[in-house]
């Protein structure tokens, strides 16, 4: 039997004196496209940063590729593993290209210049995520989508087994979330195995094969997409009611409603 | 970069020709060619002239890159060694130097460059806690830093005034450094600093490449795999050396760190590897030049280069202070 791909074993985690993850466990298996949810501060982030080292675990295991995460040599672990953060703000006037650039960092020693491998590694994720025509451009000066795409490719350069993402479609407009959503999910079909923090659970089911959803115990619930996204589990987690809830994801609906009017 | 290699060269023919006796540039070619022939042209050169030239030119390259390191650290355009109190805490550091350890308060060089590395060195540790103790690095942390420590130096020479048996080679030594004055050095004294200042930039350079991932934030490069204690520690440890040449040559000069990398970078880009080398030679030529300008402008009176570059670099700094704020609340 081969190992999955990330395993979290009874980890647990407390910022200050509040337990945040109580003897988490679950698997990640290749090409899984997994959705994280729960309410704010529930532990989505510090999730993704136990799972990339940035955070020691108080207590438990946690697996990348069947072996212990602290044994991964310190260039190892991101070269299989890309974490794409929520913000990333960039002083002085780096372009798209020199950013991108910065996912090869793994690859290279100290002294090393970057190889025709390394440029083609760049040039294969800007193009992925489609901003080959940003490279010149200024970061600071992009817009919200365009920066998630660079990061994305940032990740993409790392050339990674599991990509982590942190609420990618945050401050993103409608459109851009269905665009960065169906980016994500070629991505998967290409072989990239995805653990991504969401916001808006009317994104889940249609585009995450399986969810882990915390929940405020704390505890957790992990499953396929369909069996996780009921009514009940969510009010409990989310702490909200029936009918707030059924509304929620009946919006989009009256909104389109809105821009007929609109017309 | 090959441009600023020969410029450099050019500003060094020029400016060694400029002084209260005009020479010719063909003086100064012809001595640099035949460096025994004797005369009155070669005296000035390889006594006066030339020596203070090259001072300011490892002046300038030290205190440019050290700029460039620490704002590639603190990921600030604003960080430069004078701001930051570096250069405060290595003046203070040598005045240490000069009047506690008497014996060596003259030619006491080598006591003081090390207890100039040592207070540079203290100065970064303590902006650093004090950052971090705002959780992020404050623009005000960093000023108020500089501010206090050069506030401290100040009255440290009044205290050392008070003291009976200061010297007063000491006293003056120390007057210089607070307005930024770049003496004519002995050669003895370059022949141990160039090597200093060469091999702290070369150093420098791989640390430049991981400044580079180190932009996208500490955690950021963390995630990629680049040991940031690391390359903190190293970045902390090169500046502070160079910082320190520079103020045992030059004293309190500021802004050259701030001005020479923030032109450059909007000439050559932001990527810190370039940006490194080409501060160390823009450095060099801004501050011979200044220097010229300085012992020149107002001849035979020569005010000091530090109060020269404060005159360019200050109202250089207010602009750029006032763009990020606004920058900040947009």
């Amino acid at each position: 039997m081969t190992s999955p791909l990330l395993e979290f074993r009874n980890v647990s985690f407390s910022r200050g004196s509040r337990l945040l993850l109580d003897r988490l466990s679950f698997t990640v298996e290749k090409q899984d496209m997994v959705g994280l949810l729960g309410p704010n501060g529930i532990g989505k982030t510090t999730l993704l940063r136990l799972a990339t080292r940035l955070l020691r675990p108080e207590s438990g295991e946690i697996l990348l590729q069947g072996k212990p995460l602290v044994e991964w040599p310190r260039r190892g672990l991101p070269r299989c593993i890309a974490l794409v953060p929520q913000e990333l703000e960039v002083p002085f006037n780096f372009c798209v290209e020199e950013i991108v650039a910065q996912g090869r960092v793994p690859y290279l020693p100290l002294f090393a210049r970057t190889t025709s491998n390394d440029r083609k590694a760049i040039d294969t994720a800007m193009d992925a995520v489609d901003i080959l025509a940003l490279r010149r451009r200024i970061y600071s000066e992009l817009s919200g989508g365009e920066r998630q795409r660079v990061k994305i490719a940032i990740g993409l350069a790392q050339q990674p087994q599991l990509m982590l993402l942190d609420e990618p479609t945050q401050h993103l407009d409608i459109g851009r979330q269905i665009e960065l959503m169906s980016l994500l999910r070629d991505l998967n079909q290409q072989g990239l195995t995805i653990l991504a923090a969401v916001h808006d659970l009317n994104l889940v089911t249609e585009n995450f094969s399986s969810v882990i959803l915390l929940t405020p115990e704390p505890s957790w619930i992990t499953g396929p997409a369909a069996d996780v996204m009921q009514p009940q589990l969510l009010e409990r987690a989310f702490s909200v009611g029936q009918s707030e809830l059924a509304q929620y994801f009946n919006a989009p609906a009256r909104s389109e409603l809105i821009e007929v009017q609109w017309d | 970069m090959a441009l600023l290699f020969v410029g450099l060269l050019l500003t060094i023919v020029v400016a060694t020709a400029f002084g209260p006796v005009r020479l010719t540039f063909a003086d100064v070619l012809r001595t640099f060619l035949h460096p025994s022939r004797a005369g009155e042209a070669q005296a000035i050169i390889v006594g006066l002239r030339l020596p203070r030239v090259l001072a300011a030119a490892l002046v300038g390259g030290a205190l440019a890159a050290t700029g460039v390191l620490f704002q590639g650290l603190f990921r600030n355009p604003l960080a430069d060694p004078f701001v930051l109190g570096t250069s405060g805490g290595a003046a203070l550091g040598g005045a240490l130097g000069i009047f506690l350890i008497p014996t060596l308060s003259f030619a006491g060089f080598s006591a003081t460059a090390v207890l100039a590395f040592c207070g540079s060195i203290l100065t970064m540790v303590l902006v650093w806690y004090l950052a971090r103790a705002s959780g992020h690095l404050a623009m005000e942390t960093l000023l108020l830093a500089g501010f206090a420590i050069g506030t401290m130096l100040n009255s440290a020479t009044v205290v050392f005034e008070l003291h009976e048996e200061a010297s007063n080679s000491g006293l003056r030594v120390l007057a210089a450094w607070l307005h930024g004055e770049i003496g004519v050095p002995a050669w003895s004294q370059l022949a141990l600093l160039a090597p200093l200042v060469a091999i702290g930039i070369l150093l420098a350079l791989p640390v430049a490449g991981r400044l580079n991932t180190l932009a996208l934030g500490e955690e950021y490069a963390a995630q990629l795999g680049v040991d940031v204690a690391r390359v903190r520690v190293a970045a902390v440890i090169l500046g502070s050396l160079l910082t320190a040449a520079a103020v045992s040559l030059g004293g309190l000069i500021g802004f050259v760190g701030l001005l020479v990398p923030h032109f450059l970078r909007i000439l050559i880009g932001p990527s810190h590897v370039r940006l490194i080398a080409a501060s160390a030679l823009g450095g060099a030529i801004f501050l011979i030049l200044s220097d010229t300008f300085a012992r020149t402008l107002f001849a035979p009176t020569e005010i000091p280069v530090g109060v020269f570059t404060a005159f360019l670099g200050g109202p250089a700094f207010l602009y750029l202070l006032n763009r990020r704020s606004r920058e900040a609340t947009q």
